[in-house]
């Protein structure tokens, strides 16, 4: 009998056509669905173009905070416009679709996608680039590009401060996905927050050990979180993507979650992204996104934006359920490090 | 000889893990319940190795196959509103996976090593593509304590305080280590597995069982996946298997595709990797993080290295079975 390899072949080309479908893309001009796309070589039009990391514009994350924030700017001779990625490989088609249109602002989202806005800027420099989370290396980046980040050691510190001034067993965790800058400023915020408000607090702090799935791994994540509430601890604070996740969820799942059992979520009010963790999630250490992102375009509209990098504000997302749950003193202590956080007089060393 | 080797070890084993426990229980029972945590899906994936290896056909689709199930159980349920809808979507996932395998190894007699790396591609492909953000099951499959065997001091926390897809996995390992050496599917199934010709000439239809077993194998694994999405956590995220389905096949070449030296080696896996997470979060060696993680990767190779010369995979495996050839 001879091998059929037509069997093989349908699902691979399947999958090959799945994944090439590059991206979707949505607009939404400021005057009705039903107008013609304004000529954005024009000077009056003033065109936002969005280019989202793998996700959509609705994923109540990263992509949909910048977005909102691009949306914000909407307005008489202003035209924004999505493309939404499917691929890592696509980044690169997907700013070309911007540029060809001669926009005059292109917002890039997310970590992952700097080396692609550093190479499009690069190739037009009349162009400014917004580069969500993207932090610049001055050796490495172009003078259109803006890097908006986010002092993730303050949104720690603040998330910690909470943690500590609430706990009952001085035992408290943090999950995080890689080891890298951003996960590694989250846990120093996390660790001198909770000592400042409670000296006699620890935290156990694990990264994610692999590489690959490090953001994506939520089982390891649920499973540290349940070894760390076996171990007494009563706060976790969930920083590493869907590996965070995980631990929210598990120990929304421990008895005891949302009395004596408390979350943390991370980057973005979670209370919006991670349903599953309700029972547990007092509040999200929460990066700003949607106004660092309105606060920039408006300098690249107005001509004032500089390269480099762009500091944006992060402090505590709501405490939605958990509001009457929290004693008024400890709400007003963090409301004051938060404060005091923004306006630097207290700094993370 | 050998046997009485084996339960030494596992006597000593058990002696090291309750010394462990009466010293610390707490710190013991959290570490162990990690362990199995992490092993669980493990443990399934190898048994659908187990499976397929022990009938000749190898299955490297294991990881796609897990993926797939994870999201189809996960959606399912989502849809629904209902787990049961959810396990149930979830193992047939596994199913038309295995059957995907089946009929295009035994059947078409494609290379293996090329369909297992096929399953891989559509799974990503797939799950991926269709994945939506912001969907949530109603809950997830709930833990529950077995009577008696939980009272167990360590054990019963450890392995009969979960979830009934952990307990399956407990269970599955007994019994097909039981029905692959004491039953006559196993006979014929380990018959086909080394020596297809010599099964044929005895009467077995070697086609038939090979594709049954690799079907029904896909079960296993589409319930490794529910158990990733829908008992381990309540969520779905993309390429959330994380090369479970490939540690699967290392455990399963470490427990010399024998089910329950693969339950033991899926444990074993899993409890380094609960060591190494005590040690980062403790702090109490001042080592970098990734040195200590590679510690239960580097154990596993060493542990391989060791066992590498004395198992044998089955005769048959990897060539398809071509009748009177």
């Amino acid at each position: 009998m001879k091998a059929k390899p037509f069997l093989v072949a349908a699902p691979a080309a399947l999958a090959l056509v799945l994944a090439g479908c590059g991206g979707s893309t949505g607009d939404s001009s400021s005057d009705g669905s039903s107008a013609a796309p304004k000529d954005c070589s024009s000077a009056d039009v003033f065109c936002v173009g969005l280019v989202t990391d793998t996700g959509s514009v609705d994923d109540k994350n990263f992509n949909q905070a910048a977005w909102e924030g691009v949306k914000a700017l909407e307005g008489d001779g202003v035209q924004t416009k999505y493309i939404e990625t499917k691929d890592a490989k696509d980044y690169a088609n997907n700013l070309k679709q911007f540029t060809d249109q001669k926009y005059d602002a292109i917002v890039t989202v997310g970590f992952l996608m700097a080396e692609a806005t550093v190479t499009a800027a690069k190739a037009n420099p009349n162009v400014k680039f917004i580069g969500v989370d993207q932090f610049q290396d001055p050796a490495a980046t172009a003078p259109n590009v803006t890097g908006l980040i986010f002092p993730e050691a303050n949104a720690g510190y603040a998330a910690g401060y909470l943690a500590g001034l609430m706990t009952k067993t001085n035992k408290l965790g943090i999950v995080l996905g890689q080891e890298i800058p951003p996960t590694q400023n989250y846990a120093k915020g996390y660790e001198q927050g909770s000592k400042a408000a409670n000296p006699k607090s620890t935290v156990a702090k694990v990264y994610h050990p692999a590489g690959d799935n490090a953001f994506s791994d939520s089982p390891w994540g649920a499973g540290e979180a349940k070894k760390m509430l076996a171990q007494g601890a009563d706060f976790i604070f969930g920083a590493g993507g869907g590996t965070g996740n995980g631990a929210l969820g598990e120990a929304a799942k421990t008895s005891g979650a949302g009395s004596s059992i408390f979350c943390i979520g991370v980057d973005v009010d979670q209370w919006e992204t991670v349903p599953e963790a309700h029972p547990c999630l007092i509040t999200s250490a929460e990066k700003k996104l949607t106004q660092g992102t309105t606060d920039l375009l408006n300098q690249a509209k107005d001509g004032s934006i500089k390269g480099g990098n762009f500091e944006g504000k992060t402090g505590l997302a709501p405490y939605h359920d958990f509001d009457s749950k929290i004693p008024a003193d400890v709400k007003t202590k963090v409301a004051d490090i938060v404060k005091q956080l923004e306006d630097g007089s207290l700094k993370v060393a | 000889m050998r046997n009485k080797v084996w339960l030494g070890t596992a006597v000593l084993v058990l002696v090291a893990a309750y010394a462990f426990y009466f010293a610390n229980p707490n710190i013991a029972v959290s570490m162990f319940s990690n362990a199995w945590f992490l092993a669980v899906p493990l443990v399934l994936g190898a048994m659908v190795g187990v499976i397929g290896e022990r009938s000749g056909v190898v299955n490297i689709g294991i990881e796609g196959q897990m993926l797939v199930g994870a999201f189809a159980g996960f959606f399912a349920a989502a849809a629904t509103q209902s787990v049961v809808v959810g396990v149930v979507a979830g193992a047939l996932s596994g199913i038309a996976m295995g059957a995907f395998l089946a009929f295009t190894t035994v059947k078409g007699q494609l290379d293996q090593i090329i369909a297992g790396v096929v399953i891989n591609i559509v799974a990503t492909g797939i799950t991926s593509f269709y994945y939506e953000s912001g969907k949530t099951i109603p809950r997830g499959l709930p833990n529950f304590d077995v009577p008696l065997l939980s009272k167990i001091p360590l054990i019963g926390p450890v392995f009969f305080s979960d979830g009934p897809i952990a307990l399956f996995a407990l269970v599955i390992a007994l019994v097909l280590h039981f029905l692959l050496f004491k039953t006559r599917w196993g006979l014929r199934t380990r018959a086909v597995g080394e020596y297809p010709s010599a099964a044929d000439t005895a009467g077995i239809n070697v086609v038939a069982l090979r594709l049954f077993n690799v079907t029904m194998a896909g079960t296993l694994a589409g319930l490794a996946g529910t158990y990733l999405s829908m008992e381990a956590t309540s969520t779905f995220e993309r390429g959330m298997s994380s090369g479970r389905g490939f540690l699967a096949l290392a455990i399963l070449i470490f427990g010399a595709w024998r089910p329950l030296r693969a339950l033991a080696a899926a444990l074993f896996f899993g409890f380094m990797s609960a060591s190494a997470s005590q040690l980062q979060a403790s702090d109490v060696v001042n080592i970098p993080q990734q040195f200590i993680n590679l510690l239960p990767y580097v154990l596993t190779l060493v542990v391989l290295a060791a066992a590498a010369g004395r198992v044998r995979a089955p005769g048959a495996v990897g060539q398809p079975f071509v009748k009177g050839d």
